[in-house]
């Protein structure tokens, strides 16, 4: 209660504190001179008496601070006056300032930008329930050279059946739709989900319900859910929807339920149906196609989960060696799943961006500490005025947060302007890249608290430092040194020459990073997708089954005669054909088959390539060359006999030196043979992107084998963009109705193949060069400082006949001690920490020798100039009026 | 820091000052330091910094209350008293003060550990 009472009291006492400090002032007059008088009663001398009373009270002015601490709230005043102070002082050095907050939004804007892409993509919630226990099941092979595949249904009965590590085990595949009878016909992405697959995500639908167990059994009832997109584009988002039917591939389908906005799993995925697995494939361990979704028991780890089916896994190796030899189990979190191949590259963005904000703390706490040692003097007397230690080291504090809330301020506006362009990192045309779709990085409540977060604790960092400094020492002592001119201590220097040596090691480590990555770009520039992307449009197409039937192949043929007839009669087009598997489109399938006249492999272990489609004008569309034989023709067709091409790659692989044209292939089974003549070989195609592996292409004629899913290429001599409406005309008018799933330049698509690298390396690059000019900048402080420091001195030298350019030597050598310690330490740090970066690297090693030796001859000269711009100015020191300088 | 005469503790400089308004009446702070130092024998000092915070304090807590008055040599001064509260708060503190000297008058007293 009393308490309470003092508090309020106390802050009262915040007005009317003149009044307040009258009457202290008054009443200590009194007691001093009601002391004078009875020390004059006692005898003394009036010079004695006031000498006495003085002496024996102690500091006048000692004491009305303390009585002032005890009086108002002193914290919240002081730090109204600390503020007030710091802007007034701030405001007389502007320099300082902007230098200060501009490298600290700088600093503060990289890092909160990077974080928010962080936080879109690795920290944002998952919209089910505890999602940190779903995990992705896949198939892994190294013999075979795949890290992750789907599963064989034999596989997931066995795995089911057996594991004691799962709550539950929910299977999937994809399968695309074409959905008629709703306004125009439009192509979904689909997923069959088993009943329980909803139950695993924990995802409930926002209409309606997801699959009961019935419904994915074999004889099912057709129904449907919708996604949140489409119920919202296509049905208007018609409450009313739910028990009405639906035409998918010309099949009726029940809408039963809508799932919430958020859910997007798979992403892209429009519609899903029911999974119906029936007995014959659940013992089928050849055809792998489902796509597990796992909830881990609580308490069960990852590894513990990987390493119980693994074991199940080997037993079944054994019984089936010719499917599952070789075989692993790869348990991936959803989570990574999701975040795919951006994870590393963003986490390696967000360390590159910290050593930035250190670099930057680094300097900024030199800036500081040569201001306190101008300060010293004011400190001093401060101090002897009764501030205490503690309220001046508020008032560094105060000073520092200031200035770096300032910096952060404007950082977090750098970085929501930053977002704008790292959305550019998610490309939405390449479905084959691992990345997550982001339309939009937002900066949201948590990305503010960390960019406060990081702003007060830089200011908190590199206000340390002038404490540290200045308040182990005797400020008394302070005084006196400040009197008889500026020098530094040795500690101080060793200080300054220490941050500075950090913040050398710290770009060293960014730049080799960078060097590392802009190498690994240019060998990726350097390299061929093998196909001429700078003057092909490419539309994707899938040919529902409700109008053109699978048993009636000849519709889809007739179909892309028309289409490509129309085409070609456009102004402006040079050539047009298709292909089924679009180069860098993501959708891909694989043949596998066996030579005529090698031995039989064993069953499992024959060879395969990747199936491809082409119409008789594809390779020259697309300008792949034919290196061997002939390219198809118009007679390629039914009934005429089956030809094929091989791309180089694959001809290599089966035939070495030998010519392949007119070699057989058999790409049915013994049983059933289906044999094809090799009548070409064309060049190799990057269909995965530059930094994949080529695959063997197996191409056959589209008018053998008319495909459901269509990739139409039309070559122009201009860019491919202005071509775009035309060719959709084109498309239309051969069938109104037919749905074009993606129309885009090639060169955009390859464009967008390179985006994540293409950014993470602009901004790694922009990092150290940040990160080399603050470095270089640190350097050129300390320098200048030091040469300013040792004006008197190096007057002296001179005076006694020094030569300039042994000064300049001496300056130099001074300067190159600091930056070449801590190109040695950056160098040692960037070899252990470079091999992060080795899964991101192309082409280059993460010892690559080059890199090192670029980035030290590099910081050498930076540092160099940093030197010799000080040591230049300490020579022009006329010896007179160094010597007069205290 | 302050000679050789010692400086008192701040938690029994409240206790001394309240003490003193109590068989007193109201007073001065030069009269407070006075008696201190007098009663202590003049073993304790008592300057400007130790003595009006403490007095500052011990108002805030509403233990003593002040209003300026004349002194005896017609003088302006501030002078303190007791409130209610201060009076109370003396009667605890005292038993509390007595209490602490008796027990740690028993450990400082040699052969009377209790066995």
């Amino acid at each position: 209660m009393r308490r309470v009472r003092g508090w309020l009291l106390r802050l009262g006492e915040l007005f009317g504190k003149e009044r307040r400090e009258r009457e202290l002032a008054a009443e200590m007059e009194s007691h001093l001179q009601m002391h004078i008088e009875d020390n004059l009663r006692a005898g003394m001398s009036a010079a004695e008496a006031r000498r006495d009373a003085l002496m024996k009270l102690g500091g006048m002015e000692q004491t009305k601070e303390i009585y002032r601490e005890r009086r108002g709230l002193p914290l919240l005043e002081a730090f109204t006056q600390d503020l007030r102070s710091s802007i007034r002082l701030l405001r007389k050095s502007p320099s300082f300032a902007a230098l200060v907050t501009l490298t600290l939004a700088l600093g503060i804007g990289a890092n909160t930008a990077i974080f928010s892409v962080v936080n879109a993509v690795l920290l944002s919630p998952l919209p089910y329930r505890q999602p940190d226990r779903l995990v992705m099941v896949w198939m892994s092979n190294a013999s075979k050279g795949y890290k992750t595949s789907p599963v064989s249904g034999g596989d997931f009965a066995e795995w089911k059946a057996g594991n004691s590590v799962f709550e539950e085990m929910a299977p999937s595949w994809d399968s695309l739709y074409t959905l008629t009878g709703a306004g125009e016909p439009e192509f979904l992405i689909g997923y069959q989900f088993s009943a329980e697959y909803f139950r695993v995500l924990g995802a409930a639908p926002q209409l309606g319900r997801t699959f009961l167990p019935e419904e994915d059994r074999p004889g099912g009832r057709d129904v449907a859910v919708l996604s949140d997109g489409l119920w919202r584009r296509t049905f208007h988002a018609d409450i009313g929807v739910v028990g009405k039917p639906i035409t998918l591939d010309g099949k009726s389908y029940t809408v039963v339920g809508v799932m919430p906005p958020g859910f997007k799993y798979p992403p892209l995925t429009e519609i899903w149906t029911p999974l119906e697995l029936n007995q014959a494939f659940l013992a089928n361990y050849k055809d792998s196609a489902l796509r597990i979704m796992a909830r881990l028991k609580p308490g069960v780890t990852v590894k513990q989960a990987e390493s119980q089916l693994n074991a199940i896994e080997s037993r079944i190796a054994q019984q089936h060696p010719d499917t599952d030899e070789g075989n692993t189990v790869k348990i991936v979190p959803l989570r990574e799943e999701l975040s795919g191949d951006i994870r590393l590259p963003l986490l390696i963005l967000l360390g590159a961006v910290g050593f930035v904000l250190l670099i930057a703390c680094a300097n900024v706490a030199n800036l500081t500490l040569a201001r306190a040692a101008g300060r010293q003097k004011e400190l001093a007397v401060r101090s002897a005025l009764g501030a205490s230690r503690g309220r001046l080291i508020r008032q560094f504090v105060t000073e520092s947060i200031f200035l770096s809330l300032t910096g952060g301020v404007a950082g977090v506006i750098l970085a929501a302007l930053a977002t704008r362009f790292l959305v550019a990192i998610f490309p939405n045309n390449i479905a084959n890249l691992n990345i997550p779709r982001v339309t939009a990085i937002p900066i949201d409540a948590r990305v503010l608290c960390f960019g406060m977060f990081v702003a007060t604790l830089t200011g908190l960092l590199f206000g340390l430092a002038p404490i540290a400094h200045f308040v182990r020492r005797d400020l008394a002592e302070g005084m006196k040194e400040m009197s008889r001119g500026t020098t530094s201590t040795r500690r101080e220097q060793r200080l300054r020459g220490m941050l500075v040596g950090a913040e050398v090691a710290l770009a060293v480590v960014l730049l080799v990073g960078a060097s590392l990555f802009v190498e690994s770009f240019r060998n990726l520039l350097q390299g061929k997708l093998g196909f001429d992307a700078e003057r092909v449009v490419s539309a994707q197409l899938f040919l529902s089954s409700g109008k053109y039937p699978f048993a009636e192949p000849q519709k889809r043929l007739q179909f892309l005669d028309q289409v490509l007839e129309k085409i070609r009669a456009l102004p402006g087009v040079e050539s047009a054909g298709a292909t089924n598997y679009l180069p860098l489109s993501g959708f891909w399938g694989v043949a596998t088959f066996t030579v005529e006249g090698l031995p039989q492999p064993q069953p499992g272990k024959e060879p395969t390539a990747d199936a491809r489609l082409a119409t008789p004008d594809y390779f020259r569309t697309m300008g792949i060359l034919l290196l061997k034989g002939r390219v198809f023709t118009e007679e390629d067709r039914k009934g005429a006999p089956k030809v094929a091409i091989v791309n180089e790659t694959l001809a290599h692989r089966v035939w070495g030196h030998e010519d392949p044209i007119g070699q057989k292939l058999n790409v049915g089974d013994i049983k059933q043979a289906d044999w094809w003549e090799v009548v070409g070989v064309v060049s190799d195609v990057k269909s995965f992107g530059l930094e994949e592996e080529t695959h063997g292409d197996l191409y056959r004629p589209f008018a053998q084998i008319p495909y459901p899913l269509l990739a139409i290429v039309v070559r122009t001599p201009g860019r491919p963009a202005s071509m775009l409406g035309a060719v959709k005309q084109a498309i239309w008018s051969a069938d109104k109705d037919q749905p074009i799933f993606k129309i885009i330049g090639m060169d955009q698509m390859a464009d967008e193949s390179l985006a994540l690298r293409r950014v993470s390396t602009v901004l790694l690059s922009t990092f150290s060069t940040l990160a080399l000019l603050l470095g270089g900048l640190g350097i050129y402080g300390v320098m200048a400082y030091a040469v300013t420091q040792r004006t008197h001195e190096i007057g002296v030298r001179m005076a006694l006949g020094a030569q300039s350019s042994s000064v300049l030597g001496m300056v130099i050598r001074q300067g190159m001690k600091i930056a070449l310690a801590g190109l040695v330490l950056g160098l040692g740090g960037a070899l252990a920490l470079s091999r992060v970066l080795t899964g991101l690297l192309y082409g280059v090693t993460s010892t690559d020798t080059p890199a090192f030796a670029f980035t030290a001859a590099i910081l050498a000269g930076v540092s160099l100039t940093a030197c010799y711009v000080p040591a230049r100015r300490a020579t022009r020191v006329d010896p007179m009026v160094a010597l007069r300088y205290e | 820091m302050m000679g050789d005469k010692t400086d008192v503790w701040q938690g029994t400089l409240a206790l001394m000052v309240l003490k003193t308004l109590q068989a007193l009446g109201p007073l001065h702070g030069y009269g407070i330091a006075r008696r201190i130092e007098q009663t202590s024998g003049g073993l304790l000092a008592v300057n400007y910094g130790t003595l009006y915070p403490a007095l500052l304090k011990l108002e805030q807590e509403g233990y003593i209350s002040s209003e300026w008055g004349t002194s005896d040599n017609n003088r302006k001064a501030k002078y303190y008293k007791l409130t209610r509260a201060g009076r109370k708060q003396l009667d605890k503190e005292a038993r509390e003060w007595e209490q602490t000297t008796e027990i740690l008058a028993r450990f400082l007293a040699p052969g009377r550990e209790s066995a």
